[in-house]
Parts: C-alpha cells; sequence; structure tokens
C-alpha cells in the first residue's frame, strides 16, 4: 500500500436524522437469570439497539481494528449529520483513537426523534466530508516538506464512508452527484491554500441500512467510476450482525487484511479448572503475513476454511506448544500487527494475555503430507502483538565457510571478554524527544562519536597490548575516553599514574607481551617503559579533548621521567623497543606469529628471568632486521646509540663497508653539506629570487 | 540468490559462425565459451552463489541441480547436445517449478537465459506464446511473472541488427517485461566472435554478479568485507520515494542491543559478511584459476593469522548475546549478529531492516537511539536487571486495554452479569462494581444506547428488592444510588450524561 493511498484518510459520515432512532428490531436478552435465582422473578424484557446504535459500534468496531493494525499514518475523521454536521476530531494524530472518537459520540448523543425530519439531511456530513479530504494532514505536511522541490509526489487520495438510510436508488445517485459536485467545488478552494490539497482520488462508500424484518428499497452495486475523480459503490444491510459482517469485511478490503485462525489452543475451562478443551481464535493482520502461501498457491493446504454465510476467507494455522525464548533470533521475514475480530471473547483474551505477558507461540503450517512446518510465530513486544512470518524455505547461505576459516581466523588471543565489556558500555537506549533538540546531533551521530573515542586507541589482540591487561590501569582507560572529565576524573587518573609509579619502584611484575622479540623477554624495567609508552599513546588520543585531558597526559610524561643513570641504562635497550614498535605497526605476519608464541613462552620464564638480572641485550641470538629500513634512517638512529652500548659484529662491518665504500666515490654534494642527513632541494628558486616561490608568483603580476 | 542458467540448445544454436580463420564454430561454442567464462568468475569471486543449468528445445532437461560445485556446471556444458525447436514457455514453466521446488517462492532469484534469438516457428514459439497469453484459462497461464522475485537477463549470441530484423527484439523485450522488468537483454556487440561473446558475458558480470566490497567501522575499528549475497537496492515507495536505496559502502556500526530486546525482527534479507584481506588482487575475468587455486591457501593461511576485526566483533557478538546494530546509508539500519549452523560452524550476519528510521517499533525510532552514558541513569540497571526495551506505544492496542464490544449479545451479556455479580457482593466489591458500571456507562453514552442504561437500572433496582437479610446495609444504599445515576444518564441530559464523569460510590459511615 502506498503512503498516500485512499487508505491515507478515511471519513465516516453517520447519518444523524430522526429516522435512526428507530429500532433495529434485533433483540438482545440482558436479563440471563442463574437457575438458582429463577424462581419468581419474571425476567425483564430485552431490548433492541436503535439503527444509530448499530451504525455506531459497528463504525467503532472498524475503527478499532484499523488503529490496533496501523496505529500512526492511516487516519479517520467522523463526522455526524443532521441539521448540520458535527466534525467529532481532525487529522491530527492526538486525537485519532477509539476513546477520542467515542468520547465525541457520546456529547452529540442519540438522536432525537422528534427533530423535523425535513430540516435533517446526510448532505451537511457529506459537504464536511468532502472538504476534510481536501484538509492536509500532518505527514502530508511532513513529507511535502523534506521532498521540497518534488512534492508533488505527495498525493491527496481518500475513501468516504457514509452510513445512512437512503429512500431509494434514485436518492442514492442524488448522493453520489452531490459528492461530485463538492468535490469539484472544493477542490478549485484547496487550490488557493496552503494548507488544503485537492482530491485526486475519492471512494465513496455507500451503506445503506435497514431495520431487520424489513425489504430493503436500495439495491446494491459493485464499484463503479463515476469520474476519474470519483468511485462509489452501495451496500445495502440489514442492521445488526449483518452490518458488522459487512464492516469487517470491508476494513480488511480497505486495509490489506487477511484473516489467520489459531487452532487447537490449550484453554483452561472456566468451570473445570482442571481440563483443558482446544479453541480456535481469530485474528486479523495484513495479508502479507500469508504472501508465501497465495504465492506458492498453497492458500488450500493451508487450510482455508469458508466460513458459513460469509463470504469471509481464513488460513488456519496450529498452536505449538511454546518452547521458543527470547534469546532465540529467528530468520523472520516480516512482523504485522494483528487485531482479534472478536476481542473480548474468553479464548481471545486468553491467547492475547498469554503473549502480553511476553510469551511467543509458534505456529504449524497444517499439511496434509504430514510433514510439520512452522511458518509463523505470535509475539508481544511493548503491548503490542505481532505475527512473525518465519522462514520455513532452504537457505541460500547454508554451508556458508566458517569465521575462524577467514581472514584474522587463525588468531586466537582476541579480547573477546574486553570487546563484550566494550559492546555493554556502548549499548543504546531510547532519548526522549523532549531531549533531542537540547543536542545538536542526533542521538545516533552521539553513538557514533561515543564509538569513535572508545576505540581512538583499542588493540584487538591480548599480546599486542599491556596496559588492558593490567587491573591498575582499569580507572584511568575507562575515565579517558569520556567527552569531558570532572576534577574528580583528573584526580583519579593521577592516582593510577602514583600507583603504576609505586608499582615500578617495587619492581612489580607486568603482564607484558613480547612481540618482535625471541627467547627471552624484556627485562622488567624495560617491559614497564613499554607500558608507559603504551599508556601515553593511549592518553595522547584524547589529549587535544579539553585541558583536563591534557593534564592527564602531563602527568603521565612527568611522572615516567627517569633519574638520568636510570635513563642510560634504558638507552641500551631502546633500538630494541624501536624494533618492537615497527613489528607493531606493521602487523607483520611472522613476527606476530612468533610473537604470541613467544608470549605463551614468556608466561613460564617471567619469573625465572626475574633473578637473572642482567641479559644482554644485543645478544647475537637477535639479530636486527637491518633490511627492513632504509638505510639512511638507521644511520640516524645508530651512532648516538652505538657510542654508548657495545657494539655488534655486524654494526662494526656495516660501519666498515660503508667507510670503504665512501672512498670510492665522490660523495653527493647535498649529502655532504647535510645537516642531521637533510638537505633541502631546490634552494636556488629561494636565492635567486630573494622569496618564497609562491609569493614570487603574486609579486609579479 | 541462485541462479538458475536457461541454455538453448535447439538446432538453430547451432549454425555456423562466419569467421574468416580457418576455424569454424557454431553459436553454440560462442555460448559455451561465454558461460565457461561466467563459472570461472563465480568459481573464484562468488563461490558462495548457487547455481543451476537447465537446457532446453521444445523439451527441458534440469542437467545439473542448485550447487556451489563449479567443475560439475563447466563440466555438463562440454557434454551438451543438439536438439529440435526452441520452445521458450515450456522451458521458463520448468524454470518456475524448479526455483520453487528448492527455495519456495520469497527467495529472489536470477535467470540467465542463453539463446541466440530464433525463438521458434509456429506453436509453442515465444511469438505464439506471446500473442496468446491473453486468451487463456488459469490453468494455462504463461509462467511469467514467476511467483518468486526474479532477475531475467537474456544473453542473445546475436548482434542487435539481427534481432531487430525480426520481430526477436520485440519479443524478447516483451519477455523481460513480463518478468516484472527486473534485468536486462545482452547483445553482442560487433561480430559474432569469441572476443565479442566475452565481452557480453563480461557486461553481466559487471552487471550482476561483482562482488560487493564494503568497509565495517565501529568508530576506529575496521575491517574490509565482502557482503553476500549482493545487498539489492530497494524501492521504498513508488511515488513519494521512486528513486531506489542502495546500500552504503560504509557500514557504520552505531551501537550494540541485547538478543532479548531486539527480539527476532523482520529482515528485508541476510547478508554474510566475510572479512577480506585489503591487498588481495581480485581477478577480474577470473583467467589462471588453476594457478590461483594452488596459491591461495597459503595467501589465505598468511590472511588467516592477522588479526581481523570482523573475528573479535563475531566473537564477542556470540558470547555476549548481542548484536550490533549498523547503518547502512541516510535513515537506513541492519543489524550484525553471530549464526552458527547446525555443524557448530558459525559465521558473522548482516540482515537488513525496512528502509526509514523507524523499521522496528519496538526499539522505536532508531536516529533517536542514543548512548546510555548520556541517560541520567543506566537504564539498564546496576546489574543488567532492567532493559530500556521495548519502548511501550503511548496508547495501548485494544486488546490490551479491556474495551467494550458489543457486536454479539454474549458481549453484552457478559458485561451486565459481571455488574450484577459485583453487586451481590457488596460492599465488599464496592470498587469492582462500579469499575464495572462506568465502563458500561461509558460505551452506552457512546453508542446512543440509553434504553440499555434504564434497563440496567431496573435491574439493580430488583437486586436491591431481593437481597437477603444478612445482607450488609451499604449494599442497598449503593445499589439504589447506582440504579438512580443510571436512570439520570438515561435521559441524555448534559449534565448526567457526560462521558467524562464517572459514577462515585455513595459515600455512607456505618461505623458508628
Amino acid at each position: 500500500m502506498k503512503m498516500f493511498s485512499v487508505s491515507h484518510k478515511t471519513v465516516f459520515v453517520v447519518d444523524h436524522c430522526p429516522y435512526m432512532s428507530e429500532s433495529s428490531r434485533q433483540q438482545v436478552e440482558c436479563d440471563v437469570l442463574t437457575k438458582t435465582r429463577a424462581q419468581g422473578v419474571i425476567p425483564l424484557a430485552p431490548v433492541s439497539k436503535s439503527l444509530w446504535t448499530c451504525a455506531v459500534e459497528c463504525s467503532m468496531e472498524y475503527c478499532r481494528i484499523l488503529y490496533d493494525i496501523y496505529p500512526k499514518d492511516k487516519l479517520v475523521n467522523y463526522i455526524v449529520s443532521d441539521s448540520e454536521f458535527h466534525i467529532l476530531n481532525t487529522w491530527k494524530r492526538e486525537e485519532q483513537g477509539t476513546h477520542e472518537l467515542m468520547s465525541g459520540l457520546a456529547s452529540v448523543g442519540p438522536p432525537n426523534p422528534h427533530e423535523d425530519p425535513e430540516c435533517c439531511s446526510i448532505l451537511h456530513g457529506l459537504f464536511a466530508a468532502v472538504e476534510s479530504l481536501c484538509i492536509i494532514t500532518e505527514l502530508q505536511h511532513e513529507r511535502r516538506a523534506a521532498l521540497m522541490d518534488t512534492a508533488e509526489r505527495v498525493a491527496n487520495r481518500g475513501r468516504i464512508i457514509c452510513l445512512t438510510n437512503a429512500k431509494s436508488d434514485t436518492s442514492v445517485r442524488m448522493l453520489e452527484d452531490y459528492v461530485q459536485e463538492t468535490i469539484l467545488e472544493q477542490n478549485k478552494v484547496a487550490a488557493s491554500s496552503d494548507r488544503r490539497m485537492a482530491i485526486q482520488q475519492c471512494e465513496l462508500v455507500l451503506l445503506h441500512i435497514y431495520p431487520q424484518g424489513e425489504d430493503t428499497l436500495v439495491s446494491d452495486r459493485p464499484k463503479k467510476e463515476i469520474s476519474p475523480l470519483l468511485t462509489s459503490e452501495v451496500h445495502s444491510v440489514r442492521a445488526g450482525r449483518h452490518l458488522a459482517t459487512k464492516l469487517n469485511i470491508l476494513v480488511q478490503q480497505h486495509f490489506d487484511l487477511a484473516s489467520t485462525t489459531i487452532t487447537n489452543i490449550p484453554m483452561k475451562e472456566e468451570q473445570h479448572a482442571n481440563t483443558s478443551a482446544n479453541y480456535d481464535v481469530e485474528l486479523l493482520h495484513h495479508k502479507d503475513a500469508h504472501l508465501e502461501f497465495i504465492k506458492s498457491g498453497d492458500l488450500h493446504m493451508a487450510g482455508t476454511s469458508t466460513r458459513e454465510n460469509t463470504l469471509k476467507e481464513t488460513v488456519t494455522l496450529k498452536w505449538c506448544t511454546p518452547r521458543t525464548n527470547s534469546i532465540e533470533l529467528h530468520y523472520c521475514t516480516g512482523a504485522y500487527r494483528i487485531s482479534p475480530t472478536d476481542v473480548n471473547s474468553r479464548p481471545s483474551s486468553c491467547l492475547t494475555n498469554f503473549l502480553l505477558n511476553g510469551r511467543s507461540v509458534l505456529l504449524e503450517q497444517p499439511r496434509k503430507s504430514g510433514s510439520k512446518v512452522i511458518s509463523h510465530m505470535l509475539s508481544s513486544h511493548g503491548g503490542e502483538i505481532f505475527l512473525h512470518v518465519l522462514n520455513s524455505n532452504r537457505s541460500t547461505l547454508e554451508d556458508p565457510p566458517s569465521i575462524s576459516e577467514g581472514c584474522g581466523g587463525r588468531v586466537t588471543d582476541y579480547r573477546i571478554t574486553d570487546f563484550g565489556e566494550f559492546m555493554r558500555e556502548n549499548r543504546l537506549t531510547p532519548v526522549s524527544e523532549y531531549f533531542i533538540d537540547s543536542f545538536e546531533k542526533l542521538p545516533v551521530e552521539r553513538a557514533k562519536a561515543q564509538l569513535e573515542r572508545h576505540t581512538r586507541y583499542w588493540p584487538m589482540i591480548i599480546s599486542q597490548t599491556t596496559i588492558f591487561n593490567m587491573q591498575a590501569v582499569v580507572p584511568l582507560a575507562n575515565l579517558i575516553v569520556k567527552e569531558t572529565l570532572t576534577e574528580e576524573d583528573v584526580l583519579t587518573c593521577q592516582k593510577t599514574v602514583y600507583n603504576l609509579v609505586d608499582m615500578e619502584r617495587k619492581n612489580d611484575p607486568l603482564p607484558i607481551s613480547t612481540v618482535g622479540s625471541r627467547g627471552k623477554g624484556p627485562k622488567r624495567d624495560e617491559q614497564y617503559r613499554i607500558m608507559w609508552n603504551e599508556l601515553e599513546t593511549l592518553v595522547k588520543t584524547h589529549a587535544a579533548a579539553s585541558d583536563r585531558h591534557q593534564r592527564v597526559l602531563d602527568c603521565i610524561t612527568a611522572c615516567r621521567s627517569k633519574p638520568p643513570e636510570e635513563e642510560e641504562r634504558k638507552k641500551r635497550g631502546r633500538k630494541r623497543e624501536d624494533r618492537e614498535d615497527r613489528a607493531e605497526k606493521n602487523g607483520s605476519k611472522e613476527t606476530d606469529d612468533k610473537g604470541w608464541q613467544d608470549s605463551e613462552r614468556l608466561k613460564g620464564l617471567i619469573d625465572k628471568e626475574d633473578q637473572e638480572s642482567e641479559v644482554i641485550k644485543d645478544s647475537p641470538d637477535s639479530p636486527e632486521p637491518l633490511n627492513k629500513k632504509p638505510r639512511l634512517s638507521t644511520e640516524e638512529v645508530q651512532p648516538p646509540e652505538r657510542a654508548k652500548g657495545p657494539v655488534s659484529l655486524l654494526t662494526m662491518w656495516t660501519n666498515r663497508i660503508t667507510v670503504a665504500n665512501s672512498r670510492k666515490h665522490q660523495e653527493f654534494v647535498g649529502r655532504a653539506s647535510s645537516v642531521n642527513n637533510k638537505f633541502e632541494l631546490y634552494q636556488h628558486l629561494k636565492d635567486e629570487n630573494g622569496m618564497d616561490v609562491h609569493e614570487n608568483g603574486k609579486a609579479s603580476r | 540468490m541462485p541462479t538458475l542458467v536457461l541454455m538453448d540448445v535447439s538446432l538453430s544454436m547451432t549454425r555456423p559462425v562466419s569467421l574468416d580463420g580457418s576455424e569454424e564454430f557454431q553459436r553454440k561454442n560462442l555460448a559455451v565459451h561465454g558461460l565457461n567464462m561466467l563459472f570461472e568468475h563465480m568459481a573464484s569471486n562468488y563461490r558462495l552463489e548457487f547455481t543451476a543449468l537447465m537446457a532446453f528445445s521444445s523439451l527441458w532437461e534440469l542437467l545439473v541441480s542448485f550447487t556451489r560445485d563449479y567443475n560439475a556446471l563447466q563440466e555438463a556444458l562440454s557434454n551438451l547436445e543438439d536438439y529440435d525447436k526452441t520452445c521458450i514457455e515450456s522451458a521458463l514453466q520448468g524454470v518456475s517449478n524448479v526455483v520453487q521446488q528448492e527455495w519456495g517462492s520469497a527467495c529472489p532469484c536470477q535467470v540467465v537465459l542463453v539463446t541466440d534469438g530464433s525463438l521458434g516457428i509456429g506453436k509453442g514459439s515465444l511469438r505464439h506464446s506471446l500473442q496468446t497469453m491473453k486468451h487463456r484459462g488459469d490453468d494455462k497461464k504463461f509462467p511469467l511473472p514467476f511467483p518468486f522475485p526474479t532477475k531475467l537477463y537474456i544473453m542473445c549470441v546475436a548482434n542487435a541488427d539481427e534481432l531487430q530484423m525480426t520481430d526477436a527484439m520485440d519479443n524478447l523485450e516483451e519477455l523481460l517485461h513480463l518478468s516484472g522488468g527486473d534485468g536486462q537483454i545482452f547483445t553482442i556487440e560487433g561480430p559474432l566472435c569469441m572476443k565479442g561473446v566475452q565481452a557480453m558475458f563480461g557486461r553481466l558480470i559487471d552487471y550482476a554478479y561483482s562482488p560487493f566490497h564494503a568497509v565495517l567501522h565501529c568508530g576506529n575499528l575496521s575491517s574490509d568485507v565482502q557482503v553476500f549475497p549482493r545487498p539489492e537496492p530497494v524501492v521504498v515507495d513508488d511515488e513519494v520515494e521512486p528513486m531506489p536505496r542502495a546500500v552504503s559502502t560504509d557500514l557504520e556500526i552505531v551501537g550494540f542491543i541485547e538478543i532479548a530486546d531486539i527480539s527476532s525482527p523482520p529482515v528485508i534479507s541476510r547478508h554474510l559478511v566475510l572479512p577480506i584481506a585489503v591487498n588481495k588482487e581480485v581477478d577480474e575475468v577470473g583467467t589462471g584459476a588453476t594457478d590461483e587455486l594452488e596459491e591461495e591457501p597459503s595467501a589465505s593461511q598468511m590472511a588467516g593469522k592477522n588479526p581481523n576485526f570482523c573475528v573479535l566483533l563475531h566473537g564477542s557478538l556470540k558470547v555476549e548475546g548481542m548484536v550490533a546494530l549498523v547503518q547502512l546509508g541516510p535513515e537506513w539500519y541492519g543489524m550484525l549478529y553471530s549464526q552458527a549452523d547446525s555443524k557448530k560452524k558459525s559465521n558473522l550476519m548482516m540482515s537488513l531492516f525496512d528502509p526509514g528510521s523507524g523499521p522496528l517499533p519496538w526499539l522505536g525510532n532508531i536516529s533517536h537511539l542514543g548512548p546510555i552514558s548520556e541517560a541520567a541513569e543506566n537504564p539498564y540497571g546496576e546489574d543488567d536487571s532492567k532493559s530500556p526495551f521495548p519502548v511501550q506505544p503511548q496508547v495501548k492496542r485494544s486488546y490490551a486495554q479491556n474495551v467494550t464490544v458489543w457486536i454479539k449479545a454474549s458481549g453484552l451479556q457478559t458485561d451486565v452479569q459481571k455488574i450484577l455479580r459485583n453487586a451481590r457482593k457488596l460492599p465488599d466489591k464496592t470498587q469492582t462494581f462500579y469499575k464495572e458500571l462506568n465502563r458500561l456507562r461509558k460505551a452506552a453514552l457512546a453508542f446512543g444506547f440509553s434504553e440499555l442504561l434504564k434497563v440496567v437500572a431496573d435491574l439493580l433496582e430488583r437486586e436491591c428488592t431481593m437481597l437477603p437479610d444478612s445482607a450488609h446495609p451499604d449494599a442497598a444504599f449503593q445499589l439504589s444510588h447506582a440504579a438512580q445515576q443510571l436512570k439520570l444518564a438515561s435521559t441524555g441530559e448534559s449534565q448526567h450524561a457526560d462521558f467524562d464523569h464517572n459514577i462515585v460510590p455513595m459515600h455512607t459511615d456505618f461505623s458508628s
């Protein structure tokens, strides 16, 4: 159904003329006496509803079903007509609902039988109905505003359901002509107004109501086109049960509904609590819930039954004893709101209450072959019941390769638990409309911004991180990702840092990983350096957020600076760390692989190593991956370090060769006169012009 | 989306192609060459697609049923035999049966019809079928449109000029139109030769079988992924929004939700999300597949050892029983979750919701979901005992609010009996008695059913006279008070018949 089909706007026009106060002659026995009290009491006479009461309660039932299944944007405007028209509500969303309509109907009251019939006419109501169809709804307004230059895509169509008592076929023609004329007239008026739209299509449904036991003076007529703007159909119906059935069929036709009967519902008997009988409950819902049956021509197999006296069809589905739970994610191809046809019958309310209490029921499609196919599920969400359509066909995605066979599938030390914690922190919650304007961004954009902050530094595997394996860092790590910090937060972060300093002084062991190193892991002070580096990396990514964030970074920088002699000892180990950093950045396959193998080994070794106080860093068993960096940059780092620490054989050899080679050719001018191995190119441009090239371009003009 | 290849093996396919070179080809050879190319492409870039091969002339035969074994498909192609005349209608009927039997009628399917554009003669020809289709009974309906959503690709081993000389092109266009219009007719540009047929199948591959690559983002964490099958563009409302919406190649996670809260949502399609190595060259044409097969295990093993965000995400979603909400484009969302099949294998899966910001009423507007850290207090509670979902609608549905419907006599009788039952237990049941009484009063006023108010007033008065001696004196007071109020309401006078007015219990004091 299109957004702006004729079903977007429905106007009910109900006749409130004196004639409608006539009895429908369908009698209801109110005084149903129980056996024990029957003696000596004369039962009261049965009551009968007036034509008006019949019309009103059946139209309200139509609205009840409509509002149950389309709680939004399928709108009803209710108009009552006697010597004038009474409009009970508007298209506004807050005025949609059976309660609002009932309140309006109560204020109108039943028709006055003593009013002069000559003054009264349904035409007043039909005029108001056409006028009302021209009035723009909130949805039409919103969409027109949103579409801007293509606003003409928003159509204005509607339906008028008129419940009246017509005199004859001729008077029916008269009503149709009147509606047609009024549309043309009102369309002209609408053209000059912002709040109105011309009617492009109108469907008139005339229901002629007459008392039981009388002959009808008006004949049925199927839908026919009066003009390109107007179609009309006439139904001549007896008041009471027949009218209710007719409107039930119409609401299904008008809103693409279909009927499902749930059979075999086990229910405790009212009288005998220990026995249970099986009941059936009929539900209405959008017909797409039967799409699979209709397409496959399975409709008959699924148990369609044509019920007596009516042309109504219903698909039968069998109740399966509940065995589904809420944490199961079913493959569901559609979910449609339902409305029970007989809402306050005992079986219906038993079923709906069962579902509203949070339980779900699987439904089985009865098949002749006897194989059991679960095709639907009934489930409630927030006080609304939905019929879910479950996929029962073969899946095109069957037997996919497992995720462990693909990229990243062989890595075994993912921080699954940590990421789980991360997901819990990044769960979502509805933000009430009230707060939405107060933020600049939509809540969902703020959720994305939070994810961005939380992932600025987030190593995916355990062996890539030290700080996230340390309980002591948790308070800081949790706080630093916040958008704003309080003074108290900064204090907590600082305390965390001091605590780490303390740990370092006490030489507490760290859960360090040894990516890139072979054999023995790094020494304890080395480990702390790695930890501090990582912590600094984490905090740096947030430092720009606020002064308080910056203060946390400052605190770390201040605390980690070491007395000179300690610093010197560290320098010897720096080269190793460079290599590690590089390995981390490149994520090179071999090193990673060995990395986590080593980290496993390290866990066993770490205590033993504590006793071995001195380990030679540049031991021959961990050679330099020299070829991985351009020569220039290695040279840049090496000399100051080499001067202080022991020099490896390879370095000595390389240096010697370099010196020897350099004698064999003339050094490039640039390299010879470079500062720190850097030389500015195209200096002559500057020299010649005495100014920047860019500026020169301007000046010469 | 499974593919069914429908191959024309009528005699006209054996027509030789005039070539300058010494070797002589039949049109069939060209078609087979093109299909081989398609199958090779699929084997290397689209290998999860199920494909079937069907040959037809005046009869049809399913040579290979739906499979991912592309060798089997290629082998069947090499063993094609030649038969009589082209009869497309019966073949399409066969397609309809085969697809529905395998996949039901909801699963979208691609049909690749390979023919030479000579569409048969006389009865059974496409021309004849199209001419007569409007004058047939329900039992002999033309098989198009298929009950399942279809993309029809017609591959003509002929060039457009040749087809336009007869009415073949018109008939094929009509066929495409009948199938729902989704698809395309491909013809060979230039002379009929190997190159031409390659180019034509190349266009089909680009159009329908290019893998969908995207980047999955979660803040700064990301992974390159292939989404399989390709997500198809969706038309929301062809009147208001006629342009189809396509899934963005940047899939952005916006946050996480428990499975119990998302609660089996309806989805328009499901897709596998497969992490891919970034720098892996995608072989567009699929030539040299054999070399690749040997190299690939080592390449994929290497990729297997690099940490990948998809694997981390999948693992945590599975352990925590959660889903990730993912934004697919403006006001369009989906969910990522771990899906396990029966064999203990599990995978990262993505389901697409209906486009729009409110596809699931119980989540509310997805654009209005924000981080829990911004809520005044954690909506999940400190111990995860609560949940902000489902979102409750503003108005309760009829079945959740005890509505009054008297269309059936039994509905009315039950309501009257309820009042009487409570009347007999006054004053214990005073509250329920008045609650039921007011409910009846409201409905009677709205329905203009004043006669009922009078009758119930009479019933209450009668109950009053029939009270046993043991009854509490308050009972009599309340009954006559209630009866009097109903009678006043039945007059319809505005001061007594106000809809929002409630009859309140009479104030009595029997304590002294």
